[in-house]
């Protein structure tokens, strides 16, 4: 099981560093850009999803544009630093990002002053959608979705819940409660820093019950039980759990949430504006690297998404998702 | 507990690949070498050979980034002992008694202590690992908020008046230690104390600002100094002596073994990891020693339990990764991150039907704790020299590197001003005569007692009760006030038979 896809893998980079080579020669004589090295900036550390994505993802899309590119990270107060930092580029399309724009652009604008607006961001494509995902530990008593809700309907005090402070899944768990008439002030959250964390309090039973992003549980997915997934379609990940339209449905109520992070290659709409013919050929080279075969087997592999929504499709669910983050923000910033 | 089938092919496994064994050296070269440059964490050591790892095959890659993570672990501590900068956050308390040592003229015999505290450590975590990768893994993921701010309480008692002249003073460095470290956002998402500077979002830069605390104390107090070894005799190096600090390990066996248990099970839980384990390990040591008052001055003693705790925690850390497929810091997110690039998902899943590749993992280690003491004492032997070297070349080099490691850390400018505002700072604290370390501990403690207590009231829904639901996090609290207790009425009998001593008649 060691050698699996790696002696593939080789080949494919000797093939990429190839192509590479044939595409960049006319490509010089055609026009300057791209002329150096691109980078892709990940406002988030090392090891999570988007920097999975983004190295993932960077020798393709060296491939299909012809220039080297490399990963940088930028991480800090919630993307606030990377964003900031990625607007003061110039806009000469040598830096893109791929970062959960939705729901950490707006939410950074909403929550921690930043000093941009969600539509100095222009999506190119947002291939990863998460999800809400209410679980609690195997080893917890609660069995499903009611019985929650009956618990905190009985006494809003019976169950702890964790979360993340200022995310989609506290926004989800507002409306949820709403909905049912629980008194959201007497539950006991418990708010954690990060999906990591949260992931960790519910698996180790920190917490009765956890709101956080259902992707990230997939590694340990043997030691929650998934309860309720916030989505209006059933996951392929987790066939059986309930979905929220459904559990509206029963309940009586309009079903309302927020999808949770949505990942991918997000540039600025000055770049667009300014550079439309580089803009061309960067959303050129990521469409291409985003449907090329190889890169659509090697990512499945690791679990990352490479649908391709492209750009008018992309804004659209960014711009929502930041429409939506703004009519809640009240819920965002009172707690 | 060990599958001996699998345990037979991961040996085969091993025994087969000259390629798994061929990127050992490098590796701990790689991370000892990173790990001495003061900014350049363990994690970002392996996140830059992390793109290399990509055209290796599955084994020889984990085994190569383990063996940055296990030569980084040690490469923090040569320049903790020679110039009382810890090449990492898990290398604090090495400066506490390892520096002493080395303005001493004990710097060969602290480094030697170092390195064998740090190989018998790895080694003696894996040998855990090993048997008890699962058990760990459970125990681990239990440690809740109440358990965790129990054991940062605990580690704040210990070392909250380190290293002053008065407790008063000692009390009032640890104070605002801890005043620092809630810069930023707190876990519930409320801002304090940023004064709408952007880098502060996160709170203080914690290594910078440790940096610049610990190197402008020493590094200014230096002025007079023409070497850091004042007498020339003793500025030679010497395998025989550094091989005598290794002897030191062996005759402190209690020591090293508490570090090493502190190490494992403190350093595997996630978000804590070794730099809270040094920090406790050393504080247990000197409570618990006869000899409490001469640490700080150069025992070695707080060098071996600093360094024997940061070294396990690297087993510790492996245990939630490979059977939970949880990464408890940097380092180890940045090894499920190889995983996943070889299509290969940690977690419960891969230690059930990759057995033998965990346990070549785990025998890897082994021998690379082996070939860390050979390595690791070439290395020294070589970093040693700077004690040679005239201060006032030394110190400038310092503050040049420093701050190189500082603006490499956060990547801006925002790392260097850090470093610089917490010399001067630094500098005014040891001028009065107020402990510096203690500001360093509760920098790093603070924030995660801060963090913890906040989510402890938070379950309880600030029902102080509750607490009574948690039997671990009380039985820690009364395992420190029982200990306290001992330990004061073993220094008031000491104080009483002083003075009957001094008395006369």
């Amino acid at each position: 099981m060691t050698a699996t896809g790696t002696p593939m893998l080789r080949r494919r980079a000797l093939l990429a560093a190839g192509t590479g080579l044939a595409l960049a020669a006319p490509a010089a004589h055609a026009q300057a850009y791209p002329d150096r090295p691109l980078t892709i900036l990940v406002p988030f550390a090392t090891g999570g999803y988007n920097d999975r994505l983004a190295r993932a993802m960077a020798p393709f899309v060296q491939k299909h544009i012809g220039q080297p590119v490399t990963v940088m990270n930028r991480p800090g107060g919630g993307t606030v630093l990377g964003n900031t930092f990625f607007l003061q580029q110039p806009d000469d399309g040598y830096m893109v990002m791929v970062h959960s724009a939705g729901p950490y652009i707006p939410v950074s604008i909403l929550t921690r002053n930043a000093r941009y607006k969600a539509d100095d961001f222009w999506m190119i494509n947002l291939p990863s959608r998460d999800l809400t995902l209410m679980a609690c530990a195997t080893g917890k008593p609660t069995q499903s979705v009611d019985e929650v809700v009956a618990s905190l309907k009985r006494d809003p005090r019976s169950l702890s819940v964790g979360l993340q402070p200022a995310s989609a899944d506290l926004i989800n768990f507002a409306l949820f409660c709403q909905a049912h008439g629980i008194d959201r002030s007497a539950v006991r959250v418990v708010t954690y820093d990060g999906g990591g964390p949260a992931r960790n309090a519910v698996a180790g039973g920190h917490v009765d019950v956890g709101l956080v992003g259902g992707e990230g549980f997939l590694p340990i997915k043997d030691r929650i039980r998934p309860l309720l997934m916030f989505t209006d379609a059933k996951d392929s990940e987790y066939p059986d759990t309930p979905i929220l339209t459904d559990h509206a449905r029963a309940a009586g109520f309009e079903p309302q949430f927020v999808e949770g992070s949505q990942r991918g290659f997000v540039t600025s709409k000055r770049f667009v504006d300014a550079q439309p013919e580089r803009y061309r050929i960067l959303l050129q080279a990521i469409e291409r690297a985003t449907k090329d075969p190889e890169c659509v087997t090697t990512l499945g592999g690791q679990q990352l998404a490479t649908t391709w929504y492209g750009p008018e499709a992309s804004n659209r669910a960014y711009l929502a998702t930041a429409a939506l983050m703004e009519r809640y923000a009240d819920l965002l910033r009172s707690r | 507990m060990i599958d001996t089938v699998a345990f037979g092919s991961a040996v085969a496994m091993l025994a087969g690949s000259l390629d798994a064994w061929l990127w050992v050296v490098p590796g701990l070269l790689i991370g000892l070498v990173f790990g001495a440059l003061p900014g350049i964490s363990v994690s970002m050591a392996m996140a830059l050979v992390l793109p290399a790892t990509l055209y290796m095959e599955f084994l020889p890659a984990i085994i190569f980034l383990t063996s940055v993570y296990t030569g980084a672990g040690f490469g923090g501590s040569i320049p903790a002992v020679l110039i009382n900068i810890p090449g990492t956050s898990s290398a604090v308390a090495t400066t506490f008694d390892g520096y002493p040592m080395a303005r001493a003229g004990k710097h060969n015999e602290a480094l030697g202590a170092a390195l064998f505290a740090s190989c018998i450590g790895v080694l003696i975590s894996y040998m855990i690992l090993l048997v008890l990768v699962q058990p760990l893994a459970e125990v681990v993921l239990r440690i809740g908020p109440y358990e965790m701010a129990a054991i940062g309480i605990w580690g704040m008692v210990l070392l909250g008046s380190i290293g002053g002249s008065s407790v008063s003073k000692g009390m009032f460095a640890a104070g605002l230690g801890i005043l620092f470290g809630t810069v930023g956002m707190n876990t519930a998402g409320y801002m304090r104390g940023d004064m709408g500077i952007p880098w502060l979002l996160d709170g203080i830069p914690t290594i910078p600002a440790m940096v610049g605390l610990l190197a402008a104390s020493q590094l200014f107090a230096l002025v007079n100094a023409k070497f850091i070894v004042e007498a020339e005799g003793d500025r030679g190096i010497s395998l025989r002596r550094i091989l005598a600090g290794g002897a030191m390990v062996l005759k402190n066996p209690v020591t090293l073994l508490r570090g090493t248990a502190i190490g494992v099970f403190v350093g595997a839980v996630p978000g804590i990891g070794s730099s809270i384990a040094n920090l406790l390990s050393y504080g247990e040591t000197r409570r618990t020693s006869a000899d409490a008052e001469t640490f700080g001055t150069g025992n070695v003693k707080g060098v071996i339990a600093a360094e024997s705790a940061n070294s396990s925690s690297e087993g510790g850390s492996m245990a939630t990764m490979l059977a939970l497929g949880i990464p408890g810091g940097g380092a180890t997110a940045i090894l499920l991150a190889a995983f996943a690039m070889h299509n290969v998902i940690g977690g419960p899943r891969f230690m059930e039907q990759s057995r033998d590749v965990v346990y070549a993992i785990i025998l890897s280690n082994f021998a690379q704790a082996a070939v860390l003491v050979v390595v690791g004492t070439i290395f020294v032997y070589g970093a040693s020299t700077i004690v040679r070297l005239p201060l006032r070349y030394l110190i400038p080099s310092v503050l040049v590197v420093s701050t190189m490691g500082a603006f490499a850390m956060e990547g801006s400018i925002a790392g260097p001003i850090t470093l610089y505002v917490f010399a001067v700072l630094g500098w005014l604290l040891s001028r009065y005569g107020f402990p510096v370390a203690a500001v360093v501990v509760g920098l790093l403690l603070g924030r995660l007692i801060e963090t913890e207590m906040l989510r402890a009231w938070q379950l309880a829904g600030g029902d102080l009760w509750r607490v009574l639901d948690y039997p671990w996090a009380l039985g820690i609290l009364g395992l420190m006030v029982l200990s306290l207790a001992l330990s004061l009425r073993r220094d008031l009998a000491k104080r009483r038979a002083l003075r009957a001593a001094a008395s006369p008649g």
